[in-house]
């Protein structure tokens, strides 16, 4: 009996949830749906479209300096912050203008609710003109077989992208930190290669502090994890499972490259 | 005479009484105030001791060590007052006490 | 069987913990909202909701040092264990809001926790315990500080420069309240060299520090170690709150902000 009960725990202990590996269309990966107020002031959720600002914009920009939250509904943005030019309103205010374009207004004091303008975010509808732009964009990119479709490190690399990584009046600029180097982790299961992880690919996005201390502790090793935490959404998995490549792409870290 | 002897001697007792019991009459008052003067006297140490942290740096070890034993001596004065002043003033003390001492001991091991 | 079963759940649940101080992005904070301590020792007991202490309001007009040493607040949330009646008899909260004492630009400070409450008092308890509540705050951060010096996270302000430049003037000494002392002889600045090869060395400066602290409030309860070098932690312990951590973890400029002391360019 007894042996049946601990056999029992360590298969329960084993098992998380169950996740069905669901592949999304290029277009919709990244797609964040806000909606911590929306409902309660009569207007769809928000559907934010990672790819289009991450052509433009490096991820530290917002997640660092304007201070977006790294996972759905976290942040708690209100049309009052926008309106104050805090999160999305640092951009979407009708003023700052990216490439000679002005960038629209978000929740704005001039625009009624539920006006046709609030729909360019608080919309669930199908967004065909987005969709087409995505098409277009994609043809310019180098190609990835997984999330976007698009190698958005060799584009930053290549120069076909350029992400701002400053916003005037909202950036405070430091002396940038020499880039640490490249260390290998050794992959836990035999057959599957080791990881060269590069500070410097992650850096070109990131700086330093989207991803420490908060992700990753300092100390090399401190923090102890898996593939099963990262699947999770942690660690790696923050942004490797629906923002960056995602980690079906095994080949994408799991290099076996010595260095 | 004997009258006057006996008028004499009541007031030569009523006299002595005065005199003498004066100060039995009078020491209850001095007492209670002595002991006004020594309740605010603990605040009056606690400044004076705890105004030195600031230039605790210049202090010799000897001099560290018994401005941390006047800090050890006034703290059951501090506990006997009521439950807000013992609260606040407890931890001041310690703070204050607590430096001094870490002055101290960063000067002997020096 | 019973013991093996009993070690493995304890082992799962410790492995558990480890894990959850890292691996994920924490929300930040308003800027306005940086720095709020909230304190319910007995708010919630007595029907109250409760208190949100805002730091930054509080720091633009007085020194870390008077409050936390002359006036004896603790430095962690529900540490002082204050009562309604400690501020009635004049501690705590109640030494400066009293309905009597003034200071530049606030005429007497209003009263905090009285004994007798009208209906009106209401609004003026939710000034304070106000957790949950839709309280329109007296203060705006925004228009508070829009002429201070500009800084990055925490509450966006260069609170340092501000000092410096005179835009603020921290009050150190409250009259009752204060021990009139001599001032203070600075230390010296001291460097301290990042153990990650690459990350620039941190100048420590103490006149920076005993500006707003003296020195008891670090000493010796945060910093122990007489001699340099005697305690020993690295950034892990800092971001847990404690060392540098105590204020740099959630009132002064946050630790994210490395650069702020991580200023020495390695050779």
């Amino acid at each position: 009996m007894n042996k049946i009960l601990l056999l029992l725990i360590l298969f329960l202990a084993s098992v998380d949830e169950a996740r069905a590996v669901s592949i999304t269309a290029p277009y919709e990966y990244g797609k964040v749906i806000i909606a911590n107020y929306s409902e309660r002031a009569g207007l769809a959720p928000v559907v934010f479209n990672h790819w289009v600002h991450r052509a433009r914009y490096t991820c530290r920009l917002c997640h660092v300096d304007i201070g977006f939250a790294m996972s759905k509904g976290a942040t708690t943005i209100t049309a009052a912050a926008n309106k104050k030019g805090l999160y999305c309103g640092a951009c979407h205010n009708g003023k700052r203008t990216y490439n000679g374009m002005t960038i629209f207004a978000s929740c704005s004091e001039a625009t009624p609710r539920k006006n046709a303008a609030c729909e360019r975010c608080h919309s669930l509808k199908k967004n065909s003109a987005q969709e087409r732009e995505f098409k277009s964009f994609l043809e310019k990119m180098p190609k990835n077989a997984s999330g976007n479709g698009i190698d958005w490190e060799a584009a930053e690399s290549s120069g076909r992208i350029k992400p701002i990584d400053v916003l005037e009046g909202v950036s405070i600029q430091r002396p940038r930190i020499k880039e640490q180097k490249d260390f290998v982790i050794e992959s836990k299961s035999t057959g599957t290669s080791a990881v060269v992880f590069s500070h410097k690919k992650h850096a070109v996005w990131n700086g330093c502090e989207v991803c420490h201390p908060e992700i990753f502790p300092i100390k090399k090793g401190a923090a102890k994890y898996t593939m099963h935490e990262i699947e999770k959404g942690e660690y790696c998995g923050v942004c490797h499972n629906k923002v960056a490549f995602p980690i079906l792409d095994c080949k994408r870290c799991h290099t076996g490259v010595k260095i | 005479m004997r009258e006057k002897a006996k008028s004499l001697a009541i007031a030569l007792a009523i006299a002595l009484s005065v005199l003498f019991g004066m100060p039995l009459l009078t020491s209850g008052a001095f007492i209670a105030a002595a002991a006004d003067v020594a309740q605010d006297n603990w605040k009056t140490e606690f400044e004076d001791i705890c105004s030195k942290t600031q230039d605790s740096m210049a202090f010799t070890s000897d001099e560290l060590k018994s401005l941390v034993d006047r800090c050890d001596a006034l703290k059951p004065r501090i506990e006997k007052l009521d439950e807000t002043q013992k609260k606040v003033y407890l931890k001041r003390l310690q703070m204050c006490r607590d430096l001094l001492a870490f002055v101290m001991q960063s000067k002997l091991e020096k | 069987m019973k013991k093996v079963f009993l070690v493995f759940l304890l082992v799962l649940a410790c492995s558990g913990l480890v894990v959850a101080q890292t691996g994920t992005k924490k929300k930040r904070p308003l800027a306005s909202d940086y720095g709020n301590v909230v304190m319910n020792n007995y708010s919630e007991k007595s029907g109250m909701s409760a208190v949100v202490f805002s730091h930054w309001l509080h720091r633009a007009r007085f020194t870390c040092r008077l409050c936390h040493v002359d006036i004896g607040f603790a430095m962690k949330a529900d540490g002082t264990n204050i009562k309604a009646i400690d501020n009635m008899n004049g501690y705590y909260c109640g030494t400066c809001h009293n309905g009597k004492r003034s200071f530049k630009g606030v005429e007497k400070m209003f009263e905090a926790c009285s004994k007798k409450l009208t209906p009106e008092d209401g609004k003026r308890c939710d000034r304070c315990h106000s957790l949950g509540k839709n309280v329109k705050r007296e203060y705006d951060l925004a228009e508070f500080t829009a002429k201070f010096p500009k800084e990055r996270f925490g509450n966006g302000v260069n609170w340092e420069l501000a000092e410096e430049t005179g835009v603020i003037k921290p009050l150190d000494f409250l009259d009752g309240v204060s021990i009139k002392r001599p001032a203070l002889t600075i230390q010296k600045d001291f460097s301290l060299d990042a153990k990650v090869e690459g990350m620039p060395s941190i100048i420590f400066s103490h006149k920076k520090h005993t500006v707003w602290n003296g020195c008891e409030v670090c000493h010796p309860e945060i910093f122990i170690g007489v001699k340099k070098g005697a305690t020993k932690y690295s950034m892990i312990e800092i971001f847990d709150g404690k060392f540098c951590g105590v204020c740099h973890g959630k009132v002064a400029f946050p630790n994210l902000d490395c650069q702020r002391c991580h200023t020495k360019p390695v050779s």
